[in-house]
């Protein structure tokens, strides 16, 4: 096996019942630093896959090999494979109980030992990056959604995961506070992190993507570049999902 | 008008001042504060637990793989239910008693045994109390928690304990009061609470008014003293937020 792929699922299902199928015989590969872009119409499976990558849905059947490791394994210890794997969520999900330096600390100084002086120091700097570093003794509910966004990346980020998993992160915003958060993400994807995206920002996927996965009714229909995607897509579900998302 | 003040002195007097009677008022209130503060303590203890329980078995229990871990939260489920069943199912002076005269038959230490009664008693709600409060903690904050890397127990602490507890606080306060009034049945089993020792004066000085109502008052007071304590809580907390 390649020594670059970071995550690669195998024969990956997931049934709800006997009539549902979220997931039907999911096979992908990410590679280390390749940013992945799942694209698809609503109930197509695709936030399904996504947290099948750390678990956060468990598998009726097939494997999730994370850096060679099949977590799906109950043997694992899943909660050390997590930390490696940042998650953003499209309800942002910050801790309201918390102030965002503390929701930014929590983790590196519970789970990885972490000083509370180094912790601080460290989000401070990542916060500084995503221009919030004024907000740091703010509690979510008085950040704008933009903001705690760009705070929850960070969150997942002060883990120093090795990849980023987003579930459309930018579906529950403004519209003007959408172009924050992916700029924030576009900077993470110039510095090699590896992403796997769900997102229906098609602007996004052209710009950023190094590959694109159109899936449809739990299964990965076609794969490839932007370009081979967007621009000459061979399924016809493809063609029809493109061209209700692209010429509204 | 003078008379009847002059009355209610004479009645005081003999209530509360002859043969130190008012001892029994204030040694009844030192047991129910006790039995009221460690059953207390004990129910949250309880409740904690079984509302981990049965929140976990509420919310993975369907998906969760075939094996012991399952089987045996199932049956820890069951016996939480037989439990929350029973003891809501009837009358905590019939459970004081049954502890009394059945279970620690061969103790005389009755606050104790009160203390464990009520502790056991109100367990049963308190559970009920917490596990709806986790129960309305959005499912993403359990998720968020988890994919950093948490464990199960830890994203409870940590991230959904504080915030159920806050939601809980008012229904919980609650509770407490109830708790606290109803430990007058204490009496029953021999112990000399607040209402009891009231009712020992009663009985002495066939006088009714007074001993009854400052009885009365003083469950009054201690219940105004602790709403008021609890509204500054609850206040500091959400304080926190904004």
């Amino acid at each position: 096996m390649n020594d670059n792929v970071i995550i690669r699922t195998e024969n990956l299902c997931k049934y709800y019942g006997e009539k549902i199928h979220a997931l039907e015989m999911v096979n992908a590969e990410i590679k280390k630093g390749e940013v992945v872009v799942v694209i698809g119409p609503s109930g197509s499976g695709k936030s399904t896959f996504l947290r099948s990558l750390n678990l956060l849905e468990t598998a009726t059947s097939g494997k999730v090999y994370f850096e060679g490791v099949d977590i799906t394994d109950p043997k694992v210890n899943i909660n050390i494979h997590r930390q490696k794997m940042g998650m953003v969520f499209q309800q942002f999900n910050l801790f309201p109980h918390m102030t965002v330096l503390k929701n930014l600390t929590l983790a590196p100084m519970k789970l990885k030992g972490m000083k509370a002086e180094k912790a601080e120091e460290l989000a401070l700097r990542m916060l500084d990056k995503v221009g919030l570093k004024d907000r740091a003794n703010a509690y979510p509910s008085q950040l704008s959604g933009g903001q705690k966004q760009r705070v929850a990346i960070v969150r997942a980020l002060c883990m120093n995961p090795e990849v980023m998993l987003f579930d459309e992160p930018t579906s529950a915003l403004d519209p003007e506070m959408v172009g924050e958060v992916l700029q924030v993400m576009k900077d993470l994807a110039k510095e090699g992190m590896t992403m796997v995206v769900v997102t229906h920002e098609m602007g996004f996927a052209k710009e950023v993507a190094d590959r694109v996965i159109f899936m449809a009714e739990g299964a990965i229909i076609e794969e490839g570049t932007p370009d081979e995607i967007f621009s000459n897509p061979g399924d016809e579900r493809t063609q029809g999902f493109l061209k209700s998302v692209l010429n509204v | 008008m003078s008379e009847f003040f002059q009355t209610l002195q004479a009645d005081f007097i003999k209530c509360f001042i002859t043969k130190d009677r008012w001892k029994l008022i204030w040694d009844g209130l030192g047991s129910t504060l006790q039995i009221t503060l460690f059953a207390c303590l004990m129910g949250i203890a309880i409740g904690l637990v079984v509302a981990v329980i049965r929140s976990t078995y509420d919310k993975n229990g369907k998906e969760m793989r075939n094996g012991a871990a399952k089987a045996l939260l199932s049956v820890v489920n069951w016996i939480c239910n037989v439990y929350l069943t029973v003891i809501r199912g009837t009358p905590v002076v019939v459970q004081l008693m049954i502890m009394y005269y059945i279970v620690f038959a061969s103790s005389r230490n009755s606050v104790m045994i009160a203390v464990v009664a009520f502790g056991i008693n109100s367990g049963a709600y308190v559970a009920e109390i917490f596990r709806s409060g986790i129960m309305s903690i959005d499912q993403g904050q359990f998720e968020a928690g988890r994919s950093l890397g948490f464990g199960y127990i830890s994203t409870m602490l940590y991230i959904v304990f504080p915030q159920a507890f806050k939601s809980v606080l008012p229904t919980l306060a609650n509770e407490f009061i109830v708790l606290l009034k109803e430990t007058s049945v204490a009496g029953y089993v021999a112990i000399q609470d607040l209402t009891k020792g009231g009712d020992i004066i009663r009985g002495a000085t066939y006088e009714t008014f007074m001993p009854l109502l400052t009885v009365a008052a003083i469950y009054l007071i201690l219940v105004i003293f602790f709403t008021r304590l609890v509204s500054i809580l609850e206040r500091r907390l959400r304080n926190s937020e904004r």
